[in-house]
């Protein structure tokens, strides 16, 4: 097949370890990073791995596995993948709440990519380990310069469009090949150096050290819930994305499934060994989540540990590659769907998506209050919508069983038993139901929830009309429509 | 070194054979496999798609759904199958020859 995607070429990966790489550089992001180590040390540290791990098991993986098989089941981006199941119509739009939500989810992460890229350069620059430097007033003078964030943000979606447009082969698979295991690399060395510190097994203790009452707990178990759904990616329609340019012969459940969901965890748990020993090997400095531990907590034990100038480098070089290839990935699921929806070629498409994500990011990188906002927003409903969507299509429309018989057990490194269509059908729907409506209880009547019911009302009427007027009387293709069958 | 104790040592090593033991395991397994795979295309055009146990499950999934909208894909993939699987030599699973003979197409 050729590198560049062509209306009637369809782009593949060209090794399976490009694919796979594509996987895990597009589930491993900043959450990883800077969020799940301190969440699993202030959750009961071990008793949460348990949690955690139960709960990617039960549901992450066949999750995963679903969408990448319905990817190379319909061999389409996200609204073809939907049309290949529920036929032409107003259906279809579900893909397109797919695909509003990714836009949305990636015109808040651009500035995100952008912080880490800014530290990453100033780390090269040895700037926090330089005399008289402090972390917290570095942070806050950067935060506030919004044009400094919006220049960063423009190079993020600048170097993605740039990528993008050299195609699946040539652009993606050719920078996750690299960036990924240069990552997993960085973390182990970071891990290596802090564990050799004095004062280190204080912060394997606190990440490590199990506390079983916390699973007891039922906001152990929802936070555990939260990080395997989160974390994975689970029904965003980038798995479904990278698993339709999987070759004729490709696994689905052994790469796309297991290797996924467990390897993309392991990051986390990587991360938890890099992060925390260094932390507590240098006192007072206390341990913390989201931009007060990279930015602030991590900052300030860099200049007190020996070779802390290269070990930040390591860090943050680590840390921005996480975050650019998840960024990557994400807007790539949008070039997919629209380019092939659209009479635009692969370049013009890409060219539009990241123009259009830059400009609906400017708010986000202009106040950090906007992005926590569309970020909380989005967290807690809009992409949990993009899961019922996808895994919904799937468990009651297409049926798990038909989906499991056709395309995941098909050239299968694994067999995928019956266990898997109920999992599929009843288990991920339900909880993805129950997080939407614990958030909104839990927010009730906050601006917040008054945007989370905002997105889940109007994303899906957006759709359905769209696609009504766009489809809706262009009648039925032969063998498109899938429904009716029942598992 | 006071605070590593046997219980944090144990969680420890639980969690490095549990994530990076597995996630190893999968990603060994899966190269290995297309290693494989890439070698029997070497020698023949076509490979066959499904495990015998995968094949037994949509044959019997065909018979008894003759009227789904998708019965006539599901044929499809079941009869290339059991085409390549007598055609060629080199399989990818684990197919006996007493098996590939007990074949027919649906």
């Amino acid at each position: 097949m050729g590198d560049v995607p062509t209306k009637t070429a369809r782009a593949e990966w060209g090794s399976r370890f490009g694919f796979l790489m594509a996987m895990i550089g597009a589930m491993v992001g900043a959450g990883n990073i800077w969020r799940f180590p301190y969440v699993m040390g202030n959750n009961g540290g071990g008793a949460f791995v348990l949690a955690f791990l139960t709960l990617l098991v039960v549901l992450a993986v066949p999750g995963l596995m679903a969408e990448v098989a319905l990817g190379r089941y319909a061999n389409k981006g996200v609204i073809g993948a939907f049309r290949a199941v529920v036929g032409r119509g107003g259906l279809v739009g579900l893909g397109v709440v797919v695909l509003l939500v990714n836009i949305a989810l990636m015109s808040y992460y651009s500035p995100v990519v952008g912080w880490t890229l800014y530290y990453a350069v100033h780390s090269l620059l040895f700037t926090f380990t330089s005399s008289g430097f402090q972390a917290e007033p570095f942070m806050n003078e950067f935060f506030a310069s919004s044009l400094l964030v919006i220049a960063l943000h423009t190079i993020v979606m600048g170097s993605i469009a740039a990528i993008l447009v050299l195609g699946i082969r040539r652009g993606v698979e050719r920078i996750v090949v690299y960036a990924v295991p240069a990552l997993v690399l960085s973390l182990v060395v970071m891990a290596i150096r802090g564990l050799t510190l004095p004062g280190a097994s204080e912060g394997l203790a606190f990440a490590f050290g199990i506390q079983w009452e916390y699973l007891a707990r039922s906001d152990t178990w929802i936070t555990a819930l939260g990080q395997a759904l989160f974390s994975t990616g689970l029904g965003w329609g980038i798995a479904l994305t990278v698993g339709s340019y999987l070759r004729e012969y490709d696994d689905v459940p052994l790469g796309g499934g297991l290797f996924t969901a467990i390897g993309e965890s392991s990051v986390g748990i990587l991360a938890a060994l890099a992060i925390f020993p260094i932390v507590f090997a240098v006192e007072g400095v206390e341990p913390d989540a989201g931009a007060g531990l990279a930015f602030v907590s991590l900052v300030q034990v860099f200049p007190e540990i020996p070779l802390g100038g290269i070990v930040a480098i390591l860090f943050f070089l680590g840390f921005f590659l996480a975050t650019f290839t998840s960024g990557l990935l994400i807007t790539e699921v949008s070039v997919t769907t629209l380019s092939e929806e659209t009479r635009f070629d692969r370049t013009q498409t890409t060219l539009g998506v990241c123009g259009a994500i830059w400009l609906l990011g400017l708010p986000s990188a202009y106040s950090v209050d906007i992005l926590d906002y569309l970020d909380f927003v989005f967290g807690n409903w809009g992409l949990p919508l993009a899961t019922i969507s996808i895994i919904g299509v799937i468990g009651w429309v297409m049926g798990p069983q038909r989906l499991r018989l056709l395309s995941v057990n098909r050239n299968a490194g694994i067999h995928v038993g019956r266990w898997w269509d109920p999992v599929i059908k009843y288990v991920i729907p339900s909880v993805m139901v129950f997080i939407v409506a614990y958030f909104a209880y839990d927010n009730f009547g906050t601006p917040e929830m008054i945007g989370g019911m905002f997105v889940l009302v109007v994303f899906p009427i957006i759709g359905y009309a769209l696609m009504s007027v766009l489809e809706g009387r262009g009648g039925q293709p032969e063998g498109a429509e899938v429904s009716g069958g029942d598992d | 070194m006071a605070a590593l104790t046997p219980e944090v040592l144990g969680m420890l090593a639980f969690t490095l054979l549990a994530f990076y033991g597995v996630a190893g395991w999968a990603l060994v397994r899966t190269l290995r496999q297309e290693s494989r795979k890439v070698e029997i295309l070497r020698h023949q055009d076509r490979m066959e798609t499904y495990s015998p146990a995968a094949l037994a499950e949509l044959r019997d999934w065909i018979e008894t759904n003759p009227d789904d909208p998708l019965v006539d894909r599901a044929r499809r993939q079941h009869n290339e199958c059991v085409t390549v699987l007598r055609q060629t030599d080199n399989h990818f699973y684990d197919w006996s020859d007493a098996e590939i003979d007990r074949l027919e197409r649906v």
